[in-house]
């Protein structure tokens, strides 16, 4: 049996120990665009603060490959599938055999079509690579503008003001994290970040990007101009572009492969096309709070998924309960906040709120027919996953509602 | 907490009132804690601790009874630590009461020579105790004031094996005989806690009956010193209540004046304060600063007993605001300048309050000192015209940095008719207790519930309170209430004749025909020594001993250790005394059995221990019946 | 496999367990010490109508902890069944993504040092700390099958109601 998967990171390197465990004969092929061992993209800003190196970014041991005898073709892009043949194309013109194929390919960052965005000294800030580019970059730079107030964006601002440097934040839409947040949520968090001095504009967008000119050129200078929408113009040596991901479905092109944003795939992790699964960033699953089909770029779901997949690849037939699709926990500076679930209130929903905001304190909770769809907390985040238990089961909280708001309530609260 | 749901406080209810509730918002978006939120901070408390078998006497502890070790180290057993913690805890609270009392005795000697700005207000009433007392009745009122406050001094000071005159004067003769063959006639009350702290060291008396009779021993001379001479002493010098009408709750704070909070229980600074605020000099001074005068509101106990002489010497007493467990909110309104604390029950968490606003806190009391609190005007009885004056410049300097910006008044405030004595009640009955006894003969009253002591979060602030009163009158039980469940009281208008409509078809004839409330306002703490005194009289005219009568205690939200003296004292004179929180006893079976069961053969009285308000007031009204029959009526 | 049971009708709420846990994870070992240390405990005992509820981490079988965790520091480990973030090949970053995940509430943040605290089973301890200074039984260490059926199905019950 050969089993190929291709993506290297969470959901992938997951399906891989799970087959290991069910299955010690058959053949296991991780194929990797990026020539590194499995690490946690979540861990980029830390690398680029300093605060982690290569090896400390690494969410697996470093003989994982070795001890789950797992076959290594790293640095290799797949470009295509022949799903008829079940075969794997390389970029290198290689092919691979596949009795059961996993696209874990995971999403690239998105670029927003901007005047000069594609100019050198503009990076994004998606794999390894980038990392080290920014962070060379850096070097030379005093002044940065990050493109996108969402999670990267502000991760990445913290790190790059945390090396020193001079940073400002573009958001287009009126607040900071607006996917994972609610305004209030997003006003404490930015307040927060702009305490330690790091210049936060929202409600206006990059127009142009424009590059050294020839005469800075010619000394050697990286001056870069922003130009928003608002007039305003922004200095800068370095340039952080953080608007969002897309899912690398490229390879499925002409395999017949149902995709719609991501892979379209059923509680099996099967794509429609026979022998061919799909986990991760890239594949669509129905989140448990909206019952919709959508993508759930998220680290744990990623992981439950590479290994529902691995289980049903392997033959260990399960199916994959639903999970919450957004889920998000941050920390930018002093003031922790997890979002899980609904974050803003649908008309049909009631809401129970806690709004300090001079004590960076937060708590929203929304239900419908007193089931809790979704939770904010700023400020105090513990015993949050008791929360998420209660909105994933759907657990009535009629018997305790008038204790779900203070900070003792707990687990031992639902089961009294 | 309250299953009302009426108010916007319905997601964040702790207490009672809705005034309490808006201003706790208030502080918890402040993020400041109040005694509410460090309750819950608290949780789970320690059941050894509860259970009051915990035991940190000496350096082998602490030690906790608990399944695998049945005895401490040195072999005490549940019985003994449970009954020995109580007798400490008891003599605390005998303490205290002491204090306040030598406070008084020593003000009404140097009022009787002079030296003080008060005057002896019911010379009657101390004639009267004087006769009792065997004093020579020729003398000067000054003269018999110096010489009763020198018999009651006597009694704090005396041997513990001399009997306080005190209670050979003023207990039922019926009562005397069953103290005296339990052997539980106190001495004098100073001797009588040497000998209770001595004997609860460890390992030196370590027999829980004889811990149990000491605490008894202990309750009996609070009852007839703390109690009983401290009501007396007070009547004579600040005047005996006379019905009379107040307010109470937050809503009664002017945003316009200078306010001064009277807190804690001892009202001889807040008496003088009153004074003060009408000299010319000090109305000049505030009107100088911008204020359009001075008030003074009561907190607590001393709160209690300016209403009570609202129609004597506190005429211009402003009104209560709350009691114990709203201490912190009163200052959360912002427009409180200064808060004098005297004696017991001002909690460090008003400080914490008081820093986020302008306010000032001051010690009035030598014994009373708070962390951060630099103010220190110790109440001398000789000094206080002067240091009454000091005190209210220092309110309106405070006044002068009020942020007017942070002022947030609630609206709330409800009338209280307050005054209630054994005198006020036999001047309004023409002289006589029949007319009251007859409606409790005919039925209409069924009879007597004292409901008393403090206020607990345990159970939800006033919560349990107000409701075992509400159960009681709507049962045609006359309720009277002192100390904290008295604040309660007024501020939700059960102290209101038109409360009366709440009460059941008998009460409520009665009361209307009175012009009564179904609730009266016997005053602080201390004033469960004036119903002790209005049982007495009762049974004095049926003839029969307190323990036969229809009357029942309840300290629904009891809390400290005067409280336990307290409860203590109810039983060991007879009566059914009903608590809330469950007392710290559970962890020993026989200090249990004999509260709650054994002690009524000895004592006629005993505890009842009932978290459940409605299920309380169902015990208790059979109690009241058996004893109806037991009388036959 | 052994494991931690809580008999919660014989808790107390003395939190006596939560001192030992601190004192185990000390550097000194002791009670005192814990606390100038100011070692966070790892086990809660968290109230319910003023009753006391002891609560630690169950060491799941397929913990939700463990799938969090995007450093790879929390680990189930193969041979104990001990689910810690310390003591492995990667390191705990204080992303408090377990705390969002675990349905007990079992895991608290440490704030001083920025990492997630949790159980650990005091790290082949014969017996937990806590267990060993129960003093009301309440809470006990033993294989599964010994501990008596009627509180496993309550236990049982709980979580699966619950979790």
């Amino acid at each position: 049996m050969q089993y190929v998967i291709i993506g290297n990171s969470a959901a992938g390197t997951q399906a891989a120990e799970t087959i290991r465990k069910y299955d010690s004969a058959g053949n296991i092929v991780i194929i990797s665009d990026e020539p590194h061992a499995a690490y946690s993209r979540c861990l980029l800003p830390d690398y680029l603060a300093g605060e982690r190196s290569e090896k400390t970014i690494l969410f697996k041991s470093a003989n994982f490959y070795g001890r789950n005898n797992v076959a290594t073709m790293f640095g290799k892009k797949a470009v295509d599938i022949d799903s008829e043949n079940q075969k794997v194309y390389l970029g290198d013109g290689h092919t691979v055999s596949y009795d059961k194929l996993l696209i874990a390919t995971g999403s690239s960052a998105f670029v927003p079509p901007i005047k000069g965005i594609d100019e050198s000294g503009i990076f994004n800030l998606r794999n390894l690579d980038d990392a080290v580019g920014i962070k060379e970059a850096a070097k030379k730079a005093r002044r940065v503008v990050v493109v996108g107030g969402g999670f990267v964006g502000l991760e990445a601002a913290y790190s790059l003001y945390s090396l020193g440097l001079e940073v400002t934040v573009v958001e287009r839409l009126s607040q900071i994290v607006p996917g994972q947040f609610d305004v209030k949520a997003a006003a404490i968090l930015r307040n927060d970040m702009q305490a330690e001095g790091i210049r936060i504009i929202t409600g206006d967008g990059i127009k142009e990007i424009a590059g050294p000119s020839l005469w800075n050129r010619l000394f050697n200078k990286t001056g870069k101009g922003v130009l928003l929408d608002s007039g305003e113009r922004l200095k800068c040596e370095l340039v952080v572009v953080a608007t969002g991901t897309r899912a690398n479905v490229g390879l499925t092109d002409k395999t017949g492969i149902k995709v719609n944003r991501g892979i379209e795939i059923n509680e099996y992790m099967e794509t429609n096309v026979p022998n061919i699964y799909a986990a991760g960033d890239v594949a669509e699953t129905v989140d448990v709070v909206s019952g919709e089909l959508g993508l759930s770029p998220i680290w744990p779901n990623a992981i439950v998924q590479g290994r529902m997949a691995g289980l049903n690849m392997v033959g260990q037939t399960r199916k994959y309960s639903k999970m919450i699709g957004m889920q998000n926990s941050v920390e930018f500076r002093n003031v922790p906040a997890i979002a899980i679930g609904l974050t803003r209130t649908p008309d049909d929903c009631e809401e129970m709120v806690i709004h300090r905001p001079h004590l960076n304190y937060y708590r929203k909770l929304i239900l419908k027919d007193d089931i809790l769809k979704g939770m904010i907390f700023v400020g105090d985040i513990r015993r949050a996953g008791v929360y998420a238990a209660l909105i994933k089961k759907k657990v009535p909280v009629t018997k305790f509602k008038q204790q779900l708001l203070k900070e003792s309530f707990g687990y031992s609260s639902i089961i009294s | 907490m309250s299953d009302c749901k009426t108010c916007p406080s319905v997601d964040n209810c702790y207490s009672a009132h809705e005034t309490v509730n808006q201003m706790q918002e208030r502080l918890d978006d402040m993020g400041v804690d109040t005694v509410f939120t460090r309750y819950e901070k608290q949780q789970p408390q320690c059941g050894f601790g509860m259970q009051g078998v915990c035991c940190q006497l000496c350096s082998h502890g602490p030690c906790r009874i608990t399944p695998k070790a049945s005895k401490g180290i040195c072999g005490a057993s549940a019985d003994t630590i449970v009954a020995r913690n109580l007798v400490r805890l008891t003599t605390h609270g005998v303490a205290a009461y002491s204090h306040h009392l030598e406070e008084l005795a020593k003000t009404i000697k140097a009022t009787a020579n002079g030296k003080t700005p008060y005057k002896i207000q019911d010379e009657g009433k101390l004639r009267e105790i004087a006769k009792v007392a065997g004093l020579d009745l020729n003398k000067t009122a000054n003269e018999l004031a110096e010489q009763l406050a020198d018999v009651i001094l006597s009694d704090l000071r005396k041997d513990s094996g001399e009997p306080l005159a005190m209670l050979e004067l003023f207990a039922p003769e019926t009562r005397k005989k069953v103290w005296r063959e339990l052997g539980v006639i106190p001495g004098g009350v100073h001797s009588e806690i040497r000998d209770a702290l001595t004997k609860t060291m460890s390992n030196i008396n370590t027999d829980p009956i004889d811990l149990l009779l000491t605490s008894l021993r202990l309750s009996i001379a609070t009852g007839y010193t703390g109690l009983v001479a401290t009501v007396t002493l007070q009547d004579i010098l600040l005047g005996t209540p006379e019905v009379t009408e107040s307010e109470a709750d937050l809503g009664i704070i002017d945003p316009d004046t200078v306010n001064i909070v009277a807190h804690g229980h001892v009202p001889l600074v807040a008496t003088a304060v009153l004074g003060a605020i009408e000299s010319d000099e000090m109305i000049k001074y505030a009107k100088e600063a911008g204020a359009n005068g001075i008030k003074v509101y009561g907190s607590m106990c001393t709160g209690q007993e300016l209403m009570q002489r609202k129609g004597t010497t506190a005429s211009n007493y402003s009104g209560q605001l709350g009691n114990w467990l709203s201490q912190e909110h009163h200052i959360a309104t912002g427009a409180i300048d200064l808060v004098m604390m005297d004696m017991n029950c001002s909690i460090p968490g008003m400080k914490s309050v008081a820093d986020k606003f302008h306010t000032k806190l001051v010690s009035v009391d030598r014994i009373l000192r708070m962390e951060g609190v630099k103010d220190n005007v110790d109440y001398d009885p000789e000094k206080v015209e002067e240091q009454a004056k000091e005190l209210v410049k220092m309110a309106v300097d405070t006044y002068k940095k009020r942020d007017k910006g942070k002022v947030q008044i609630p609206g709330h405030k409800s009338a209280a008719v307050a005054g209630f004595s054994v005198e006020s009640i036999l001047g309004a009955l023409g002289g006589s207790l029949d007319p009251l006894l007859d409606e409790i003969k005919k039925g209409n009253i069924k009879g007597i519930a004292a409901v008393v002591g403090c206020t607990n979060n345990r159970n939800g602030h006033d919560d349990k309170g107000l409701t075992i009163m509400k159960e009681f009158i709507k049962n045609d039980v006359l309720v009277i209430a002192a100390g904290c469940m008295s604040s309660g009281a007024e501020i939700e208008g059960l102290m209101l004749p038109s409360a009366a409509d709440q009460a059941g078809d008998g009460l409520k004839a009665v009361c209307n025909a009175l012009g009564v409330p179904p609730v009266l306002n016997f005053g602080s703490c201390v004033d469960i020594g004036r119903i002790g005194a209005a049982v007495t009289a009762i049974a004095g005219a049926l003839g029969v001993d307190p323990s036969q009568l229809p009357v029942v205690a309840s300290a629904p939200e009891y809390l400290e250790q005067k409280a336990i003296a307290d409860g203590i004292f109810a039983v060991s004179f007879g009566l059914l005394t009903h608590l809330g929180p469950v007392p710290p006893v559970t962890g020993s079976p026989l200090v249990t059995k004999v509260l709650t069961e054994d002690i009524e053969g000895l004592t006629g009285g005993k505890v009842l221990v009932e978290e459940d308000p409605v299920k309380a007031v169902e015990k208790m009204l059979a109690h009241i019946e058996k004893k109806r029959q037991g009388l036959g009526i | 496999m052994k494991q931690i049971f809580v008999d919660i009708d014989k808790c107390t709420g003395c939190l006596t367990c939560t001192l030992a846990c601190a004192a185990e994870h000390s550097s000194s070992k002791d009670i005192v010490g814990a606390m100038l240390e100011k070692v966070q405990p790892r086990i809660s005992v968290e109230a319910v109508n003023g009753k006391a509820v002891p609560l630690m981490c169950r060491h799941c079988e397929e913990p939700t902890c463990v799938d969090a965790c995007m450093t790879g520091a929390m680990q189930k480990d193969k041979e104990t069944g001990i689910v810690s973030n310390e003591n492995n090949d990667q390191s705990c970053i204080g992303c408090w993504m377990c705390i969002m995940a675990c349905p007990y509430g079992a895991i608290q943040p440490n704030e001083e040092e920025g990492i997630a605290i949790k159980c650990d089973k005091c790290n082949g301890r014969e017996v937990p700390a806590c267990v060993e200074s129960c003093h009301t039984g309440a809470l006990l260490y033993v294989d599964g099958k010994t501990f008596t059926q009627e509180k496993l199905t309550k236990t049982a019950k709980a979580l699966t109601e619950a979790s």
